[in-house]
């Protein structure tokens, strides 16, 4: 019996089935934990209110429970309750923990608001009045929601039409400030032709005054936006005034029916996507980022297509095949295993420092000792981020080419075909696909990079996008935004962490989301390939 | 009407060799551009590490006659090394220019003016400390502002007299002086008498409560333990330490207390020779100790429980010997570096933490010998007066293999270490750049990534090649691929903030489950066996899958959810207290367990697509053949199938080793990142990767650490090329030993 169990070695066989299972529940138990924790973070929880023994009141949305030992008490466990009671400006954590044997009741108020604010985050309480210029306008939780609705849209509007002129107008006119002072200096430089040098002057102080005017409206308007303020009651009985125009979005989650939680659910999940970061990253949208993300990514396809692809077409068609090229192509392969951070410190020595800071001292010599070129930017990262990749293009793509059937090349050659004609009518076309799927895995790759990023150009915050309306449009020099560095900073840089998780989620979700779909994408690819080979040659 | 058509043929024939021979062109340029960029990496890696191993470059840039009198007492020159300021005994202080010898500014100290000066010291940059001849000390600020003009750099000298003591009688010199810098606190100085006794003088400034002062003057004499003569001495900048050297060769030191001064140690430091000079290093822990035989080492005090002063004095670092006495030593304002100067003329540059002798200079006799304040230049003080400005290029003087590598002496440390701390709060702290903890670090999280991720991924491997239906491993393979992709920054962020949480709440019995659930299986496996053939039949082929993870699930949820309950049974409900008194060490929330299992995401799919390739490509007639003969499918698999692929498995672990030793992201979220050197499994640790990304964007251009991060990255780059090569070289050998098979 027993050298018969050791001859099947059933247990050993359900033990490798189990490492598999392990390796499954692994991946599963991660995509479950990200989709549920993801998915949760913009929907309308209610709110309850806790009142202790002790008297004391906690409006919140009830998190995690766990159960601890009890201090006192060695051989019992307490069971606690970690409630969000938010409001980060009147009370010091966002988060608190109940003891569950604390708790007296338990209720859900039907009035309790969420007021999602441009500052300090979410308050939760109840709405006692709206105020203009000190007079009441409205009083009592019923009246004061009416007229709040009502106000919400044109406030709004209001900050759309404050944000629109500070961005816009006065972003304008500090950027053609700035491109004066830089021609300004270019004269200097030169120290020649005064009589333009005054012109520039000239205008510089012209623009000063604009910048003065626009600012002054700006200011008015802002005061303008701080007459109206809603008051609203903590739980703790505090009061607490908000102009309207902080006011990002107010709701009462216990009276909502689930329709209007799914409306509110979509209007959030798509300022996720489309909004600008507030509260240093940790709440509003990751649009930014993500545009960050696919311009790093389409800047750094542009860059490894033509020379992944040539490299292949040298390796496989044009070099004379021998141990010379089978150890360039072994060092390729091995290439793709060199770790990521490697590649940035390349890219920060020999991008940035070596080549940016030589572009920068021919041709942004006014703007020295501030680098252009010389300091991390998109380009810069981009660029790495090729040389990252590019090895995953040849590979595939060299497997494309090698996949193509002899006969049909020498078809082609056999008509009279030059091997450029060859290549370009017959091998290339039947190798796209192969190339579409090593772009697609670089992209993949390059996607979900961080480290090399986080030493070639990527910030938290940056203050303007790579892509705007002045020439030339595409500013590669910038600084930029990417999803997976905010994952990192938000997750790990922030002053609070807790508080800052559900945005993490959410943008794990979303880079998690685009890597899978295109790994996906090139599997599918990939697979369609196979089956057309071994179609074909029957 | 031919003739064009063959021209026009003619034409197209040359079009299309032209097309061909540009796009051959094209392709060869950019493909060997493509290769050439890859190779450039390397090169341009080690040309950014080379020039730490450069050695220092001195240059004599200019000389300048000073005169003989009346004659010099202190001299110094400025940051761009442009000009010798120089104290004569009357007073009077001048500014040269080096390259010209022009005297650019004349001045004097204050309260000289028909007095003449005995000696003169320096406690800090701007501030000189004199013997009037009279007996007076002076302290004052000789300050040179630099100032721009249209008409280029001005100079504006300013002094100011700080406060005057009357300590001697008119006439009486001292014979050696040193001083301690004049601040609000008081100053302090000392001096050695014709009768070979010491004189330590201060004055302290007592404030008291309500805000009124009070000055403190202590007077003392101090006298060497065996009655040897005092050949060198030197003060510290607070004027609380004293060091002496005597004519027998001992090194004593003492220490101000409030109100009397103590010995705290005496140590031979040099063998039949008498201690000639003294300077402390920048930092002022330790102390360069020349002697008359022409040794030089650096000595500091440690603490030391078991002698009653509770310090004891130790030679920290030795030096190549001079030839000759040593008679000066200059110390660097920038880092480590001394020079010493021995009655030959001869100079050599060192640096203290490395124990290298970087220089040579012939430099004729010496006088005064002084560093630049930037360290970037040597100013030289001839017997014969005449001054000789040394350009000073040494820029890695703190970087050898053996600081990099091994353990090292830092001041202000009680031993040797390896120590990784690149910046620090002070202006003098000295920057530690050993590579060992960082190395240790990344081996061992490697080591526990592997040690996870190898058994599961080659099980899985095993199985899926040899046991499951193929459709099964048709569904596995995308899985896998999309495993493998997964971006590193959301494995370190849910392993950081979500599993170290989680793991260290349940610690006891996550560390119950990982060996208790895979034997759940295993037992499972057993019952299978002994089930009758009618249960067996109706298993669907690749059930065990499913069957084996339920088990996993059910025994690892129970003892995730029991974690607390084992806990109280088995550590009286406090395991971190527990294993730190068993010995364990210290219990990080970001450990080594927490990276293993994060790690194991990014390794697993890696090992597992490589192993399940050479196993699933063993020929079939090997397979066949086994099992023709009565073998099972697991006799088949254990002793046919592994040992055929094991150089498949040998490159897949090498190729998952490498980017375990590679991964930066993770590590970087799931560790504290501390420079710790200890296996265990409950502390974290910082690998050469993390600590790239961490201090690279901080790292000034050119610098020391810039280009130790390149060190570092370079072997980063060294390692992973060379096992994934192997890996490489190994794989494309057994897929022609299967051909062949």
């Amino acid at each position: 019996m027993q050298s018969r169990v050791w001859k099947s070695g059933d247990p050993f066989i359900w033990l490798a089935a189990g490492a598999l299972g392990t390796a499954l529940l692994m991946i599963g138990g991660l995509f479950w934990l990200i989709i549920t924790r993801a998915l949760g973070v913009f929907w309308p929880a209610e709110l309850v209110l806790l009142e202790l023994r002790t008297g004391e009141r906690f409006l919140g949305h009830i998190g995690a429970v766990e159960a601890s030992p009890d201090p006192e008490n060695s051989k019992t466990l307490v069971r606690r309750i970690q409630v969000q009671v938010a409001n980060r400006d009147l009370s010091s954590a966002d988060f608190v923990w109940i003891d569950e044997d604390q708790i007296a009741s338990r209720t859900r108020p039907t009035d309790a608001i969420v007021v999602e604010r441009q500052e300090w985050g979410n308050l939760f309480g109840w709405l006692v009045a709206v105020t203009e210029d000190g007079e009441p306008i409205a009083q009592g939780s019923e009246q004061s929601w009416q007229v709040l609705q009502q106000m919400l849209p044109q406030v709004a509007a209001q900050r759309g039409r404050i944000r629109r002129l500070e961005q816009r107008q006065l972003g304008d006119i500090n950027y053609r400030m700035e491109q004066t002072r830089l021609e300004m200096k270019r004269y200097e430089l030169r120290g020649d032709d005064a009589g333009a040098l005054q012109g520039v002057r000239e205008r510089l102080t012209r623009l000063q005054a604009e910048y003065e005017q626009v600012y002054a409206r700006l200011e008015a308007m802002k005061r303008e936006a701080q007459r109206t303020v809603a008051v609203f009651q903590t739980a703790s009985g505090q009061e607490k005034s908000v102009p309207l125009v902080q006011v990002v979005r107010a709701y009462w989650p216990n009276q909502m029916s689930t329709w209007q939680k799914v409306r509110l659910y979509c209007a959030k999940f798509w300022e996720f996507v489309s909004g600008e970061p507030r509260e240093s990253n940790t709440e509003g949208g990751v649009f930014p980022a993500i545009f960050g993300t696919v311009l790093m990514v389409l800047i750094m396809s542009c860059a490894v297509v033509p020379f992944g692809v040539l490299a292949a077409l040298y390796l496989r068609e044009y070099a004379r095949q021998g141990p010379a090229v089978r150890l360039v192509r072994i060092a390729v392969n091995n290439l793709a295993g060199v770790p990521s951070i490697v590649f940035g410190v390349f890219g920060l020595g020999f991008f940035i420092y070596s080549v940016g800071g030589s572009i920068d001292s021919w041709l942004f010599a006014e703007r020295l000792p501030t680098p252009t070129f010389g300091t991390g930017g998109i380009l810069w990262a981009s660029l790495t981020l090729a040389l990252l990749t590019v090895p995953v293009v040849i590979v595939a793509t060299e497997e494309a080419l090698a996949a193509v059937p002899r006969e049909h090349r020498e078809g082609s050659l056999a008509l009279g075909a030059t091997k450029y004609e060859t290549i370009r009518n017959v091998v290339l076309p039947s190798a796209l696909p192969g190339v579409f799927t090593g772009l697609i895995l670089a992209m993949a790759r390059g996607a979900g990079e961080v480290a090399p990023l986080m030493i070639t150009g990527v910030v938290k915050l940056a203050p303007s996008l790579p892509l705007d309306h002045h020439w030339p449009y595409l500013h590669l020099d910038r600084k930029f935004m990417h999803l997976g560095f905010h994952i990192y900073d938000v997750g790990f840089q922030s002053p609070n962490v807790e508080a800052a998780k559900p945005m993490v989620y959410a943008t794990t979700l979303l880079l998690v989301s685009i890597v899978v779909f295109l790994n996906l994408t090139a599997i599918f690819l990939r697979a369609r390939i196979r089956k057309r080979l071994h179609a074909g040659a029957f | 009407m031919t003739e064009f058509r063959v021209a026009i043929g003619k034409r197209r024939a040359f079009r299309r060799r032209l097309a061909d021979a540009l796009a051959h062109g094209v392709a060869t340029a950019g493909g060997l551009a493509t290769v050439l960029g890859i190779g450039t990496m390397l090169l341009f890696l080690t040309a950014e590490v080379a020039p730490l191993w450069q050695g220092a470059r001195v240059q004599l840039e200019g000389r300048v006659p000073l005169g003989e009198q009346p004659s010099l007492l202190w001299v110094s020159t400025d940051e761009y090394r442009e000009l010798v300021q120089a104290i004569r005994a009357d007073g009077s202080i001048e500014w040269r220019r080096v390259a010209d010898g022009r005297v650019v500014h004349n001045s004097r100290l204050p309260g000289t003016e028909g007095l003449g000066v005995e000696a003169v010291q320096s406690p800090r940059s701007g501030q000189v400390v004199y013997w009037r001849s009279d007996g007076v000390l002076v302290a004052a600020n000789v300050v040179t502002h630099t100032e721009y003009t249209a008409a280029g750099r001005a100079l504006r000298p300013e002094t100011a007299e700080l406060g005057r003591w009357n300590l001697l009688p008119p006439g009486q010199t001292p014979r050696l002086f040193s001083t301690g810098a004049y601040t609000d606190k008081g100053i302090s100085a000392a001096w050695l008498r014709a009768d070979g006794a010491v004189e330590w003088w201060s004055v302290r400034e007592q404030r008291s409560l309500l805000g009124g002062g009070r000055q403190v003057e202590m007077r003392e004499v101090i006298r060497t333990a065996d009655g040897a003569r005092v050949q060198s001495m030197v003060l510290n900048h607070a004027g609380n330490q004293l060091l002496m050297g005597t004519d027998e060769g001992t090194l004593e030191v003492w220490q101000r207390g409030p109100s009397a001064s103590q010995l705290i140690d005496r140590r031979r430091a040099a063998d039949r020779a008498s201690i000639s000079v003294l300077a402390f290093l920048l930092g002022e822990r330790a102390v360069a100790v020349g002697d008359s035989a022409g040794g030089v080492s650096v000595w500091q005090l440690i603490r030391d429980p078991q002698t009653t002063t509770g310090h004891r004095l130790v030679r920290i670092h030795s030096f190549r010997p001079h030839q000759a006495p040593v008679v000066q030593i200059a110390r660097s304002e920038r880092d480590r570096s001394f020079v010493s100067a021995d009655s030959t003329g001869t100079l050599l540059l060192r640096h203290s933490t490395s124990e290298q002798t970087l220089a040579e200079i012939p430099a004729g006799s010496v006088r005064f010998l002084v560093f630049a304040p930037k360290g970037d230049g040597l100013l030289q003080i001839t017997l014969g007066s005449e001054a000789r400005a040394w350009r000073l290029e040494n820029p890695h003087p703190e970087v050898t293999l053996k600081t990099l590598f091994g353990k090292v002496w830092y001041e202000g440390y009680d031993e040797p270490a390896y120590v990784w701390q690149s910046t620090g709060g002070t202006d003098d702290f000295e920057p530690k750049l050993s590579l060992v903890p960082l190395v240790f670090g990344t081996v061992k999280g490697t080591l526990y990534a592997l040690l996870f991720s190898v058994p599961i991924s080659l099980l899985a491997a095993l199985y899926v090649s040899q046991f499951s239906p193929p459709r099964l491993r048709s569904a596995i393979k995308p899985v896998v691929e999309i495993m493998a992709a997964l971006p590193s920054v959301v494995l370190g962020f849910v392993a950081g903030l979500v599993l170290a949480p989680a793991v260290e709440k349940h610690i006891v019995g996550v560390l119950m489950a990982l060996p208790l659930a895979p034997l759940s299986v295993f037992l499972a496996g057993l019952l299978w066996h002994a089930c009758p053939a009618v249960v067996r039949a109706r298993m669907p082929h690749g059930g065990e899958v499913v069957v084996a993870s339920v088990f996993l699930a059910i025994t690892g949820y129970f003892f995730w959810v029991t974690s607390a309950y084992w806990e109280q049974l088995l550590f009286a409900g406090d395991f971190r207290h527990w294993i730190s008194e068993v010995g364990l060490g210290r219990f990080d929330q970001r450990n080594c367990l927490v990276v293993g299992l994060a790690m194991g995401f990014a390794v697993i799919p890696i090992i597992f697509t490589i192993a399940e390739d050479a196993l699933a490509n063993v020929p079939q007639r090997l397979v066949s053949a086994s099992l023709a003969l009565g073998a099972t499918r697991w006799q088949t698999a254990v002793r046919v199938v592994l040992p055929a692929a094991s150089p498949g498995i040998f490159s897949a672990i090498m190729i998952g080793f490498g980017r375990a030793v590679g991964e930066t992201m993770i590590v970087l979220m799931a560790t504290g990142n501390t420079p710790v050197l200890d296996w265990s499994v409950f502390t974290g640790m910082r690998t050469l990767s993390a600590n790239v990304a961490v201090e690279i964007p901080e790292a000034p251009f050119g610098g020391t650490l810039y280009r130790v991060l390149f060190l570092a990255a370079l072997m980063l780059f060294v390692i992973t090329f060379i096992a994934n090569t192997l890996a490489e070289v190994v794989r494309q050998r057994l897929r022609e030993r299967y051909q062949r098979l």
